[in-house]
Parts: structure tokens; sequence; C-alpha cells
């Protein structure tokens, strides 16, 4: 397409046009002009992760609940518990299940019964993160040992994909169990578990923390889930001797090979997964990956605190 | 709010007549709906709409697609296409519209109990039917627009607010309509209409009403009614839904403007 005699507003936007075009005819070409001047399309250096937000308590319907941003990735995770009698295997431990849905709103890729592939690789990384990290406490999931358990339902919906999407479903799943409040709770003589409410509980009963028993009733009051270190993703992709942190979902497509780490803010390593791809991964660069997660966990962390206390910093002070 | 059935049927003696109490009572609404001087269970007034809020351009990863909030409901609709429309499907000289809609597991207070009932199965046909008239069609022949929908938190209305963020998700991804749609539900408690109904009136309500329309072409695009309605007060109601959609409609059509003044600003 030629713009003849349009002045200089013309010719910027024919070489806007073009560029265009160069970068659909050749998207690899278009990333490697500027992955040589180590800077994104976007304006990034190659190991800065995208802006990201954490809000807690979205959704009141749900005990505990996150909306997590990284760019335009976009996660929603809800808490919801139910109580179930404990396994024989474990009768001190409640239990948590972790799901991952991709509904079809967040990517022109999902159709209504036709999940996408991804969804079902991320769901098992998530919730084998969640698990192996240790997160959660099980022990404190219990209510009374061999007869009542919590079960808390991790439900972690993805609102707009692009890219990176078990780094922040992890961080949505981990921010929503943070948020999430165990609520008071008495065990009757019968063995059912019912709701305490404001009218049978005095305020002295509730601040307490400890489970308390008084005329063969179990009472437990509110409380939070202990704080552990907190298991943080980070996705890299590799291409040539570029690395690239928290790639888009146009990053992700054209270079393919990529990696993913989770570490906990311990600095222990919780998994690292890479699923084949066009390139090999040398030491070196399992290396480096692990340097940048490093780093992120502690911006995360940051946030996550940063969060907590937006969400609870009043309530705190009270206490 | 919940009271002792005695006091149930007293208050509604004040603002019903017997009758209408003794219904309530056969169903067992423990929920007082209105309370003795007229005000309903969240505060509001009998013809008092709830708090609307719209954000356009809320999934990028969508052509279209906005974000409401009625209340305590939350919804998110993401537009695709025109694209292309699937293999099997028979050809068709104007487009098609494809419509979805589902409760994230969270979105009730017992977890996916809107699953289990039959709101999954029939709003995704009552949203294709409301839209169906609005949109002009032989625009993209042959093709086919895909309308998601996902219910983030249920909070009475569901469906009223998924048509209307609908209809404010095909303006944003550039669909030629005639008109917006703005959806809007009633419900009434004895002879009492009870405009824009929230969760706990949406259960214990005698009967129900929804309304879409395109306000400025003063046309119906459907119209539910369910339940037991004393004929007098249908009339009404209707009026007051159609009064309280054309409100709706400017709160759209602000919102859209101001977003399109701010990309122009970029």
């Amino acid at each position: 397409m030629t713009i003849v005699g349009e002045g200089a507003e013309g010719s910027a936007a024919t070489a806007a046009m073009e560029v265009e075009a160069f970068k659909r005819l050749y998207p690899l070409q278009f990333y490697e002009r500027y992955l040589d001047q180590s800077v994104r399309p976007d304006g990034r250096p190659l190991n800065r992760a995208r802006p990201t937000s954490v809000n807690l308590g979205a959704i009141p319907t749900a005990e505990g609940s996150a909306l997590v941003k990284i760019g335009h990735t976009t996660m929603l995770a809800g808490v919801k518990l139910e109580v179930v009698v404990p396994s024989t295997t474990a009768p001190d431990q409640g239990q948590l299940a972790v799901d991952f849905q991709m509904p079809t709103i967040c990517s022109p890729l999902v159709r209504p019964g036709r999940p996408a592939e991804v969804a079902w690789s991320v769901s098992e990384q998530l919730s084998n993160a969640l698990s192996s990290s240790n997160f959660v406490n099980l022990q404190q999931l219990c209510i009374v040992p061999g007869k009542a358990a919590w079960i808390a339902y991790v439900d972690v919906y993805c609102l707009d994909a692009d890219g990176s999407l078990l780094d922040a479903a992890l961080l949505a799943a981990v921010a929503a169990l943070t948020h999430l409040q165990l609520p008071a709770v008495k065990v009757t003589e019968a063995g059912r578990v019912v709701p305490l409410t404001s009218q049978n509980v005095d305020g002295d009963q509730e601040e307490e923390i400890s489970e308390k028993k008084s005329e063969d009733q179990i009472v437990k009051s509110r409380q939070r889930l202990e704080r552990r270190p907190v298991p943080i993703g980070l996705t890299c992709v590799k291409h040539k001797n570029h690395l690239l942190a928290d790639p888009s979902a146009e990053e992700e497509s054209t270079l393919q090979t990529s990696l993913t780490v989770v570490m906990d803010s311990s600095d222990r390593l919780v998994s690292f997964y890479k699923p084949g791809g066009a390139v090999t991964a040398t030491s070196a660069t399992v290396k480096d990956c692990i340097d940048l997660a490093k780093k992120r966990v502690i911006e995360v962390k940051d946030l996550l605190e940063e969060a907590y206390e937006e969400a609870f910093g009043a309530e705190m002070m009270v206490e | 709010m919940v009271k002792g059935r005695g006091e149930t049927s007293a208050s509604y003696a004040v603002n019903a007549s017997a009758d209408a109490a003794d219904t309530a009572l056969k169903r067992g609404g423990p929920v007082q709906l209105l309370s003795p001087n007229g005000v309903r269970v969240d505060g509001r007034m009998p013809h008092e709409s709830r708090f609307v809020y719209l954000k356009t351009g809320a999934v990028t990863a969508a052509a279209g697609s906005a974000y409401a909030e009625v209340g305590q409901t939350k919804v998110i609709v993401s537009v695709f296409g025109p694209r292309e429309s699937y293999k099997a499907e028979a050809f068709s000289g104007i487009g098609r519209l494809n419509c979805h809609v589902q409760y994230a597991l969270f979105a009730t207070s017992v977890r996916g109990k809107a699953s289990q009932g039959q709101e999954e199965k029939e709003f995704p046909v009552m949203l294709h039917k409301a839209l169906e008239g609005a949109v002009m069609l032989h625009t993209f022949p042959k093709t086919t627009v895909d309308i998601f929908a996902i219910i983030l938190q249920s909070g009475g209305g569901d469906l009223a607010a998924v048509i209307s963020c609908a209809s404010m998700a095909l303006a944003d991804a550039g669909i030629a309509m005639y008109d917006l749609v703005p959806a809007v539900s009633a419900c009434c408690v004895g002879k009492e209409v009870l405009l824009d109904t929230a969760l706990e009136e949406e259960k214990w309500s005698d009967g129900e009403m929804m309304v879409t329309c395109m306000a400025s072409r003063n046309e119906v695009t459907q119209l539910k009614i369910t339940g037991q309605w004393p004929g007098a007060i249908t009339k009404d109601a209707l009026n007051l839904s159609l009064d309280a959609c054309a409100k709706l409609a400017d709160v759209m059509r602000a919102c859209l403007k101001e977003q399109a003044e701010g990309d122009e600003d970029e």
C-alpha cells in the first residue's frame, strides 16, 4: 500500500503499517530484531516481568478470594469451604482441592465444550506446586480428628489469557488462600458441625485461637491459615541466547521454548518444568532461570504483603 | 433477616392483602421482603434500581468485552468474531450468534449450585433470543459472532445483567446493532412491585418478570413473566421496567461514549 503526498503524518502511518505487516509475515525475525537490541516489543528489558497487581476479597460469596493481574493476564481465584469426613489414612488432616479453569471468555482459542489443552497442564502443575510446597498446613483444616474436617476448594478462573498462565494462576491461588478465613464453628453432641453466630459466642471466645472444650462441645474460633513459605512461579522463554522473563501470549507462541520455575519464599526449588521445545536448555540456562525466579519471588512476596495489609490492616490494629 | 412464621404473615398483612400473605406462607417463605415501612431487604425503596458499574474492554484477548456489576451481581461478557462458522452448520446467508453462559463455581453461596440447575442451559437460549432482534445479522453473512459470558457472583437478576453486558460487549467489538439492549428484572410481592430483583427477592417473591428492550426504538425484544401476578399490577410493573431500561440505556451509552473519547485521546 502506498500513500502519495500525505506529508509527515502519512509517511508515519505507512511506516506503522509496514512494521505491522513485517510482524505478521515474519514474526520470528521481527522479534529477533528487538532481542538483538536487548529490548522487547512492549518496551520491557528481557528480564523484567510485567506490572503485577494483587487484590484480595473480590468475591464475597467465597470464603477467600483474590484477583491477580500480570500485564493483561487476569486470574480470579475463590476458595469455598465444605465439611467432610477426613480420610482414614489421614484422620487429622483436611483436604485441598485445586482446579484451574479457562472459561470461554478468556481467549479466542477456547470454545464451549472444548477446553484448551493448556488448561489441563496448568491445572496439574498448579495443584502439584501447592501440595508439594506444603503451603497449607492440612492439619489446621481438621475440626475433629477422624470425624470432621474442612475441604478447601480452590477454583482459579482465567479471565484474560495473555501468557505466563501458571505464574498468575499460582499467585491467585496463594493470595486467595492467604485471604481465607476458617469460620467459627461448634461441634454438637451429635457430631454435627454448625456455624457459630454472633449470638452464641461472646467477644472473648472469638478472639481465642486455640480450640476450647466445654460440656462435651468443641468450639473452634475464626482463624486464618498459618503463614508458610509462599510458592511463586516464573515462566521464561528461551530463544537462541536470549532468556525472556514473564512472556506474553504472543511471545510464548512465537518463541517456542518455555521454562517454568516455581520457588518458595525461603529459596527452595518447588518445581521446574520444561515441556520440550525447539531449544535445549543447558545447565547455565537453568541456573539463569532460577536466578531470575529468585528475584521475582522477592518482588511478588512484597506485593502479597501489601495486599494483605490493605485487606486486613485495620483489623490487625484492632487486635 | 430471618423471621419466625407468625411475624412474616403479620408484616405481609400490612403491605398486602390477606390472601397474598397466605400464598407467601404456603410457599414457606421465611424471609420478610418488605419491612412494615416499605423498605426492601437491601435497604432500597420498592421502585429503586441497584447501583450499576459498567466497563468495556475488560478482556484484551477478545474482539470486544464488557464487565458489569449490578448490585452484588458481577458478570463478564466477551465477544469473538465475526469468525468462521462451525463446519457442521448449514449454509446461512446472514450471520449467526453463538451464545454461551456459565457460572463460576464460587458464584453462589453453595459451591457449584448454579451449574446443577436449569439456568446454565436456559440462559444461552434466552440471551440469544434477546439479542437476535437487535443485531444487524446481515452485516456479517456466513460468519458467526460468539458471545461468551461468565457470572462471577450471583446476586439476583443474573440473566438481565448478562444481556445488558452482552450488548455493551457487542458495541465494544464494533458489531452493528439497531440499538443497545438493556435488561431489567422485577418481581412482585403481594400487590407490590419490586424493581431490579435482588437474590433474596428472586427466591421468595410471588412472581418474576424480565424485560429486555431497545429503549430508543421503544421495542421490547424479550419479555418473560413467571409466577403469580395479579392482573392489575402487571402493566405497572412492565411500565416501571421499561422506564428502568431507558435509564440503564443512558448509563450504557454514556459509558461507551466515555470509552470512545478515551480511545481518541490516546
